[in-house]
């Protein structure tokens, strides 16, 4: 007794200590969570411009930068914006809108009046005397140069005026709305408009002729601030309420007559977190100007310091760190390519950058790889994504292969022989195929029934039926006893029916031999020659899988035939070998479970991936029929836990996703896929590993079970499996720690999981070292708590006195 | 006459590859007898045992329990199990239940009896091996002597109508026999049928009723216990003799 105790008062302390590791590190990564906190820097550099003056707009062409502004301020800078050369042209003007182009660069009041700069970036004109003045006629709000040399006005109103070199031509049509900008693409006569209440016009003749185009109906109240036609397939515009459009060509359809709104998914706020704010198709923050770097990168300036950029089309958009006060106001870009440029503000701020405004070290943007902090950073999130992708194969991988594995055990060791099949009469079979289903498909609401009857007070159980309680007994208890009674007096009174027996051989062996010969012509169609039959399984995988199965039926048929009532053992004599086969000991359900493991560890478990989900298209085949079943309408009032499982749809209907599976085993193929390569991959592993733990089992075990009444199955459920599980754990702990670690071979599919991760964190960041040693880390840590688990498991299931452990 | 309650007539069993174990044996037990089954190693005697309740088929013969033919398939094999206790020389417990859990596992799940009801009724059969106080140990904590005696208590639990014993003693440290043996005579005075396979052969001699000495798979001698002191065959003799050296 006394050693009895303090195993147990040593089991409690051990148990403590495996419980206390896992938790004081998990404790430990929380409490290192913030340390990598960087010092902020800015991607863009104050320069000097020599002016407090406010700067309105900015054009870079020739290699040459300028910028202009209020008071007649004009400045120009030959090195990219490092250093600025400033002068004023015609003094009291307010230079606050231009274009640039032809080597021109036109400005404007905002009043009108115009000028031209000509020959820029050849040196020859510094001077800046002699530049003609063309008067204002009305007041403006933006200016664009056309494809034939000429430019456009437009103003309030709904003016809008050509100016061909000579003489102003009114283009207005009747819009008395104010048109806020203009822009052309660079040397075509095609040109856009926008305006408030959503305007949108556009030309394809140099502006002597205008049409609607339709902005998004969201937008007929909003107004669109600034447009840029950036290329023949793209244009960007930016609205007063920071909605993004976009516009592509479509088809036969020009850009611009198609406008979506971009849906922002995550806009980061200033400063190097990782927080963001989610969603939505406005941006946080007022933006007044749109600068279009190429087909899907876009930099935008706005008041109260906003300057950003999004790489993507607007999908996702991060504010840029400035190294001014956030109370200034920017109103322009001049970007000499994507990356290089300039940024124009009021109080005279220039910004420049090399970088298109990103800081090098903080963000999701281009970081410090060569940081580890920063490098943690930026693959921290993707390897938390694996992760999670990986515990998600590998938990119903386990489920799957566990299931399978049980199953296929007790096939293997089912003692089932064909002679008990053969002995098997009408009544037996009749319970087997019909009632004990039935039996079985009932006994399920009537266990939840009595479930819920025992929990609700009624302590009642079932040896009680009877008396005065609730408890629900299955209907066909009754029926099923009676049948096996029945069964029993047909086997008890009747011979064996050998004639029925050879009958039904007979049978078999006419369907067996009827389908290897209707499939033969299919294996020799394919033109195969000797050894090259080893593939016809994969040529014509019907055909061969019903000539194996014909000949199993004509082998089995022929077993039948050969029945004489004499179950015993037959020696055989094959020329001078004699050995002794009993064809009624085949065991048929063993058989079954052995070809299934024998495919399944025979062939590599990567080539099994790839067959899987490339070759027998699993995932699609599971896919489709899935998504029918859980559709998207049916599950639109009738999602619940359970199906969730199976899938989860996006049920905003703001949402660009919506109506599409977003979680779920049915969302992702490759997901369906490697939860049953690996399931069944393992599932042949545990199965054998069973196996062995119920050989292990003393036969004694199941004789005792077997002597005080119990029947094969509860032998084995109550007595065997119990004691073969707590064997196997270890072995099972191998099984399933080898499933998480073969989960890496997913990648191989296309999926998600921590070492695909791995791949496309070197992609970016080179860093190999640290990349697989951190999908390392994280390998070992599933594996370790998975190992620690199941050692604690082993220690709490552990029975004082069954097998040597060490402990105890 | 008292009731016939278990009758084998011409018993045979060949194991597979030949060996021919039982050669044809008969004999019958009445209700309240006890037989003790003697005979040197390999004379067949635990096969007979195990034929009787089927965990070994025999392949030619007929077993009857109280008239009724056991080994033929129309007889439910796991009820007929149920009604014949068996204990075994390795003792057999199942290792990860509780003295009491292996007690009432039967009645559970073969008798359908409630949980309650089970134990309580298992406790009473432990009372009478007298290894109450022992309910919540596991078998790998208990004595040679304490398991059988718990092996006995399960077969006893389902109140079987004979009860099988296969040299359940020969397992055991000499000064744990007595306790086991003690146990045994109880039930047999109690009036309990038994056929009791033993190399005790004092035992056989105190507690059975009758003797049957098996050689080479038949039955060499039968009678009453007094039989042991005066054996007729030169057989038995030189059993007998080999036994007391």
């Amino acid at each position: 007794m006394t050693s009895e105790a303090s195993t147990e008062g040593g089991l409690r302390l051990s148990k403590a200590v495996n419980l206390l590791l896992p938790v004081s590190l998990f404790l430990l990564l929380i409490s290192f969570s913030g340390v990598s906190a960087q010092e902020v820097r800015s991607g863009w550099d104050l320069v000097d411009g020599g002016t407090v003056s406010d700067l309105h707009t900015a054009e870079a062409i020739n290699g040459e930068i300028w910028a202009f502004g209020d008071g007649g301020i004009m400045l120009k800078s030959l090195d990219g914006g490092s250093t600025w050369i400033g002068n004023v042209i015609a003094e009291g003007y307010n230079w606050s809108h231009s274009d640039s182009g032809y080597n021109s660069i036109l400005i404007a009041t905002d009043d009108g009046v115009t000028i031209i700069l000509e020959n820029i970036g050849n040196g020859e004109n510094d001077s800046n005397d002699n530049i003609p003045i063309f008067p204002g006629q009305f007041p403006i709000n933006d200016v664009a140069l056309t494809g034939s040399q000429e430019f456009v006005t437009v103003g309030e109103n709904g003016e809008i005026w050509e100016f061909d070199g000579d003489e102003w031509i009114n283009r207005s049509f009747g819009i008395v709305n104010d048109l806020l900008s203009v822009s052309f693409l660079d040397g075509e006569d095609v040109g856009l408009i926008s305006g408030e209440e959503g305007i949108i016009l556009a030309t394809d003749d140099g502006g002597a002729s205008w049409d609607y185009r339709d902005a998004p109906g969201e937008l007929s109240t909003v107004d669109i601030v600034d447009i840029e036609y950036f290329s023949s397939i793209r244009a960007y515009a930016i609205s007063e309420d920071g909605h993004i459009l976009k516009s592509s060509r479509e088809g036969s359809l020009a850009v611009g007559f198609v406008w979506s709104i971009v849906e922002i998914e995550r806009e980061y706020p200033v400063g190097g977190s990782n927080e963001f704010v989610k969603g939505g198709t406005e941006l946080d923050y007022d933006a007044s100007s749109i600068k279009v770097l190429s087909q899907s990168k876009i930099m935008l300036a706005g008041p109260s310091g906003y300057l950003s950029l999004s790489k993507d089309g607007g999908n996702i958009v991060s504010r840029q760190m400035i190294p001014v006060s956030n109370n200034t106001s920017f109103n322009a870009f001049a970007m000499q390519d994507g990356f290089r440029g300039v940024a124009v503000g009021d109080g005279g701020v220039i910004l420049r950058t090399e970088n298109a405004g990103s800081e090098e070290f903080v963000g999701f943007e281009v970081a410090d790889f060569n940081d580890f902090g920063q490098f943690v950073d930026y693959s921290k999130e993707r390897l938390m994504d694996g992760l999670v992708a990986t515990a998600k194969i590998v938990f119903f991988g386990i489920l799957m292969g566990f299931s399978l594995g049980i199953i296929l055990s007790m096939l293997k060791t089912s003692p089932t022989t064909l002679k008990n099949v053969a002995q098997t009469n009408r009544y037996q079979l009749l319970i087997m195929v019909v009632l004990v289903p039935l039996w079985a498909i009932l006994k399920v609401p009537v266990s939840v029934f009595n479930i819920i009857g025992v929990i609700f007070g009624s302590k009642k159980r079932h040896h009680d039926i009877g008396s005065n309680n609730w408890v629900m007994v299955n209907p066909l208890d009754s029926t099923l006893i009676s049948y096996r009674e029945k069964a029993a007096q047909i086997a008890a009174s009747e011979p064996l029916n050998i004639l029925a027996i050879r009958a039904v051989g007979l049978v078999l062996i006419s369907f067996g031999v009827y389908r290897i010969l209707s499939n033969l012509d299919e294996i020799s169609a394919l033109n195969l020659d000797g050894w090259e039959h080893i593939y016809s399984p994969i040529g014509a995988p019907s055909a061969v899988f019903w000539i194996i199965l014909g000949l199993a039926i004509a082998v089995l048929g022929g077993i039948f035939l050969s029945c004489n009532g004499d179950f015993s053992i037959r020696d055989l004599k094959v020329r001078k070998t004699e050995f002794s086969l009993n064809p009624w000991g085949i065991r048929p359900l063993n058989t079954i479970a052995t070809a299934y493991t024998d495919i399944f560890r025979n062939t590599p478990l990567l080539v099994q991936f790839m067959f899987i989900h490339f070759g027998f298209e699993l995932g699609r085949r599971m896919q489709d029929p899935g998504l029918m079943l859980f559709n998207f309408e049916y599950l639109q009032g009738n999602a619940n836990f359970l199906t969730d499982i199976f899938v989860v749809y996006e049920t905003n209907p703001e949402s660009l996703g919506y109506g599409r599976p977003i979680g779920g085993i049915l969302e992702d193929r490759a997901y369906i896929s490697a939860i049953f390569a690996l399931g069944l991959n393992s599932g042949a592993y545990q199965c054998e590993t069973i196996r062995g733990a119920v050989a292990a089992i003393p036969s004694g075990q199941m004789e005792a079970g077997r002597s005080i009444g119990l029947n094969y199955m509860q032998s084995m459920r109550l007595v065997v499996m119990p004691q073969a599980i707590r064997i196997c754990i270890p072995p099972l702990g191998n099984e399933m720690v080898n499933l998480v670690l073969n989960s890496s071979l997913a990648m191989i599919i296309g999926y998600a999981e921590i070492t695909r991760q791995g791949k496309l964190i070197v992609a970016t960041t080179f860093q190999v070292f640290w990349t697989w040693g951190m999908v390392l880390v994280s390998y070992f840590l599933i594996t370790w708590t998975l190992a620690l688990f199941l050692r604690y498991l082993e220690e709490r299931t552990r029975i004082p006195g069954l097998g040597i452990s060490g402990g105890a | 006459m008292s009731e016939i309650i278990l009758s084998i007539k011409d018993m045979e069993k060949t194991y597979v590859g030949g060996v021919h174990a039982v050669k044809g044996i008969s004999f019958e037990v009445t209700k309240g007898e006890s037989l003790a089954i003697i005979g040197s190693s390999g004379s067949g005697k635990s096969t007979v045992l195990r034929c009787i309740n089927r965990l070994i088929e025999p392949t030619k013969g007929i077993v009857q329990l109280k008239g009724e033919r056991i080994n033929t398939p129309a007889s439910d094999i796991n009820d007929v199990r149920s009604r014949i206790g068996m204990v075994f020389q390795s003792f057999e417990l199942f290792a990860h239940l509780r003295v009491i859990d292996n007690v009432s596992l039967g009645l559970i799940h073969v008798r359908g009896i409630g949980k309650e009801e089970a134990e309580s009724e298992a406790r009473k059969v432990l009372e009478r091996v007298d290894m109450l106080d022992r309910v919540d140990a596991y078998p790998g904590n208990l004595s040679g002597g304490q398991k059988q005696r718990v092996a006995i208590a399960r077969a006893l639990a389902m109140k079987p109508e004979v009860m099988l014993f296969d040299e359940p003693t020969s397992a055991l440290d000499p000064e744990l026999i007595g306790s086991v043996l003690e146990t045994i005579q109880g039930l047999a005075e109690e009036g309990m049928t038994m056929v009791v396979v033993t190399h005790e052969i004092s035992f056989a001699r105190d507690v059975a009723d009758r003797v049957l000495y098996m050689d080479q798979g038949l039955v060499a001698e039968e009678g009453p216990s007094s039989i042991i002191d005066k054996p007729k065959t030169e057989r038995m003799k030189e059993f007998l003799s080999s036994i007391n050296d």
